[in-house]
């Protein structure tokens, strides 16, 4: 068992980011305090719904699945108080970001190469043999400049006691970067004034970081490097956000069915013929990437891309088989893999972890399932995942079954009662659980964009912040000073 | 540019212009269905827009036939979500178009998109009584003039437009030339009376669907003589919505395109173009509706060749 404590030996009750007591707000909210309360009811009021009916005209959506054969088209749901992380925070956060983006990649360089962390018996084996992310095809294939993991978006949460601790890493295809830009862009139209009190540091520099770190891995060199974003079309529910960055970056926004390769060389097909592509930005997941090396069924890939990749004419973004490095039950190992690569201690924690394999930790979980949260490693937004204290029986005994089954397949944390914040709900100030997703790129050099993005469980008492779930999200501010 | 945003460029304006040119359509039936005799039941009122909407069998099929009716066929033709013609549908495919081509087009176009599906979809909530309807195709037609207005006022003049422009224009002669079609046969029925000054409602109402009665007023003085109402909307080369002047800029925008190595599409124009540039006798020598049924399959042709050459 990693780093798991007795559940029920913390205090229960979340830390609020808001307030230091019940009628004290911390001493950097309260200037934004103050000129709430000087704003007034009527004028937030006001506010929020400016900022409802600019999200809807701009058309900032996101889909939700299965719902009906148009796909439903949420408004992206915006929490008008923003959250403030203090300029000490923020260091140990951003140091604690590119230690762990770091040893992550040098791990997967390690796991497509050598294999020396499992000869030196620090993961064992199996984990990697088993995980439905580790791709065996692409073995030996060493990606430019060795980098995996371009864009990382790392879930962070704040425990009982204030500490900030890493709850995921995001490595695929993490979304949500341009709701952080366009979270702020309204920020700013609606609520100005908020900005006169304090330094905020930016974060709509992202795309042209972004872009950057993008030429820099063309084949070709950055100067004539054609870019694409390559989107599973416009139903996937991130698409609004695969237009943003194309968009903000001045670069085609493509479906593999645009894109053809000949002779391990990968074009875009255009009105005047076909056209050299050298970076390929890809928000599909690797299953879907290459109908010839991962599943044959997939139409939205592009069949040969991979042997374009192996021959050096094509970068790929983030790198095929990153998926390894964030898949859950690698997570518990995460601060053994920083201090293997590093020779450093990690410097923000893990949550708790008990791993389904470890029949000590099945049994301890399966008689706490109230308490725990059960999720199945390689899945991702909230989808296949147990929330104990708000399951019913029936679920708990599915969710027994189905770890009995394929005990690889999951792991189980302490539910951590995620910090709180006030969030204005429909006329009033009320406390809501959130967390943080900074984004992290690794180009020239890793760097973490001041800000993130602030989710937000919008039901009374959730924890689950998902989007696709009911969750919200606010304007990140991170201070200069 | 990419073939598929090259594509949707241009289904996003046809389906845009096929939205507007229909709600106009339908304005003008309903403010008709007003001023006609009243011996003149429902059903013939009625059917001749569902002729033109291409929807006429699938409304039998849905309804039965002769069930022609006001309000069920504004419900068909507005909102109907399995008529792939009716507005909602047209307008839906437009957004969706849009969303495809949303990195190719202005945030001001973007914006104006959700305001029309939105908007549109709000109104479509409860009964859609002939008086609503009216009043909802009157702004639909102002929405969408006013994106034209934001597509010519902040759009880059690369292929991007053109492909808008070439779609919106072969839309429009489609619809003009379908709706000529239509509505000549019905008026008149027997050749021999081509050259009689006929009914002035039936005529008006053309016209004032095609936004032409003013311009035909100023131009003919003789009262609305048959031969010279199809003159004027199939070759007058002044008036924005004749087939000519829909073709003519189909050309333009087809030179900024680029014809290189592109002959299917080169020798599909031509054959549209020949079609323009009869003189009326010509064309009333050969039957009006002959030479429209010929340049709708010209059209058709172009379109496949078009296709074929630019979006695959």
């Amino acid at each position: 068992m990693y780093n798991a404590g007795m559940p029920s030996s913390k205090p229960r009750t979340p830390y609020h980011e808001f307030y230091a007591d019940d009628f004290t707000p911390r001493d950097h909210y309260r200037l934004l305090w103050d000129h709430i309360k000087a704003t007034g009811n009527n004028a937030l009021e006001a506010k929020a719904h400016e900022s409802q009916l600019a999200l809807q005209a701009e058309g900032v959506t996101f889909t939700v699945y299965g719902e009906s054969e148009e796909g439903i088209e949420r408004i992206w749901p915006f929490d008008l108080i923003p959250r403030i992380i203090t300029a000490p925070e923020w260091t140990k956060i951003e140091a604690g970001l590119k230690q762990r983006v770091r040893a992550l990649n040098l791990f997967l360089g390690d796991l497509y190469g050598d294999q020396k962390i499992i000869k030196d018996g620090v993961i064992p084996p199996e984990l990697i043999y088993q995980g439905r992310d580790f791709r065996r095809e692409i073995v030996g294939i060493v990606p430019p400049r060795g980098i995996y993991t371009h864009i990382s978006g790392i879930d962070i949460i704040r425990d009982e006691q204030g500490e900030f601790l890493i709850l995921e890493d995001n490595l695929r295809t993490p979304s949500g970067v341009s709701y952080m830009i366009e979270n702020r862009v309204i920020e700013r139209r609606i609520l100005p004034e908020f900005f006169n009190k304090y330094r905020v540091r930016r974060v709509e520099h992202y795309p042209s970081l972004l872009l950057a770190a993008l030429r820099s891995l063309s084949p070709r060199g950055k100067d004539t490097a054609e870019i694409v974003v390559l989107t599973p079309g416009i139903y996937n529910s991130a698409y609004f956000e695969h237009t943003f960055l194309a968009k903000e970056m001045g670069v085609e926004l493509a479906e593999g069915r645009d894109m053809v390769t000949v002779n391990d060389i990968v074009y875009l097909k255009t009105t005047t013929g076909l056209q050299r592509i050298d970076v390929i930005y890809r928000r599909i997941d690797d299953d879907f990437l290459d109908p010839l090396v991962f599943r044959s069924d997939s139409s939205l890939g592009i069949a040969g891309v991979i042997n374009a990749w192996r021959a050096g004419n094509v970068a790929i973004v983030n790198a095929p088989g990153s998926g390894i490095a964030d898949d859950k039950a690698v997570y518990p190992y995460v601060p053994d893999i920083i201090r293997y690569y590093l020779g450093q201690q990690p410097i923000l924690n893990n949550v708790p972890t008990y791993q389904m394999t470890n029949v000590k930790d099945r049994e301890y979980v399966f008689d706490n399932m109230e308490r725990m949260v059960i999720k199945a490693v390689s899945e991702s937004g909230g989808y296949g995942m147990l929330m104990g204290p708000s399951s019913t029986p029936a679920l708990r005994k599915e969710f027994v079954a189905l770890v009995q089954e394929n005990p690889r397949n999951y792991i189980a944390q302490p539910v951590v009662y995620l910090s709180r914040h006030v969030c204005y709900m429909d006329g009033e100030l009320e406390a809501r659980h959130l967390d943080l997703r900074p984004y992290v790129i690794y180009g020239d050099d890793i760097e973490v964009v001041p800000g993130g993005l602030t989710r937000v469980a919008l039901r009374k008492g959730s924890l689950v912040v998902n989007s696709s779930q009911g969750g919200g999200s606010k304007d990140t501010w991170v201070l200069a000073e | 540019m990419l073939s598929r945003i090259a594509d949707s460029m241009y289904w996003m304006a046809r389906y845009l212009e096929r939205a507007g040119e229909t709600a106009r359509l339908m304005e003008i039936n309903l403010l008709y269905l007003v001023e006609a005799e009243e011996d003149m039941g429902e059903v013939d009122k009625w059917r001749p827009i569902l002729q033109i909407n291409a929807s006429e069998p699938l409304y039998v099929d849905q309804f039965g036939s002769g069930s022609l009716n006001t309000s069920r066929v504004l419900q068909f033709i507005s909102a109907g979500r399995n008529n792939p013609s009716s507005i909602r549908t047209c307008l839906r495919l437009f957004r969706e178009n849009a969303r495809v081509a949303r990195d190719r087009i202005s945030k001001e176009m973007w914006e104006a998109v959700n305001e029309i599906w939105m908007g549109f979809n709000e109104r479509l909530k409860g009964p859609l009584s002939a008086e609503r309807a009216g009043a909802l195709f009157v702004d639909l037609r102002n929405q969408v003039a006013r994106f034209n207005g934001l597509v010519a006022s902040t759009m880059m003049r690369g292929e991007a437009y053109a492909f808008y422009q070439l779609g919106g224009c072969f839309e429009r002669a489609d619809m003009t030339s379908r709706t000529l079609d239509v509505k000549y046969h019905i008026i008149l029925p027997d050749l021999s009376m081509v050259g009689s000054a006929l009914d002035y409602y039936q005529w008006a109402a053309l016209l004032k669907s095609l936004s032409g009665f003013e311009a035909f007023r100023r131009n003919y003085h003789s009262g609305f003589m048959p031969a010279d109402v199809a003159e004027f909307v199939v070759l007058n080369r002044a008036f924005p919505r004749s087939i000519v002047f829909s073709v003519k800029h189909m050309g333009g925008a087809l030179e900024i395109i680029g014809l290189e190595n592109k002959d299917a599409t080169r020798s599909a124009f031509a054959s549209v173009s020949a079609m323009v540039d009869k003189t009326s006798q010509q064309i009333f020598d050969d039957g009006l509706h002959e030479y429209l049924e010929s340049l709708l399959a010209k059209l058709a042709q172009f379109h496949t060749a078009l296709a074929e050459d630019f979006f695959q």
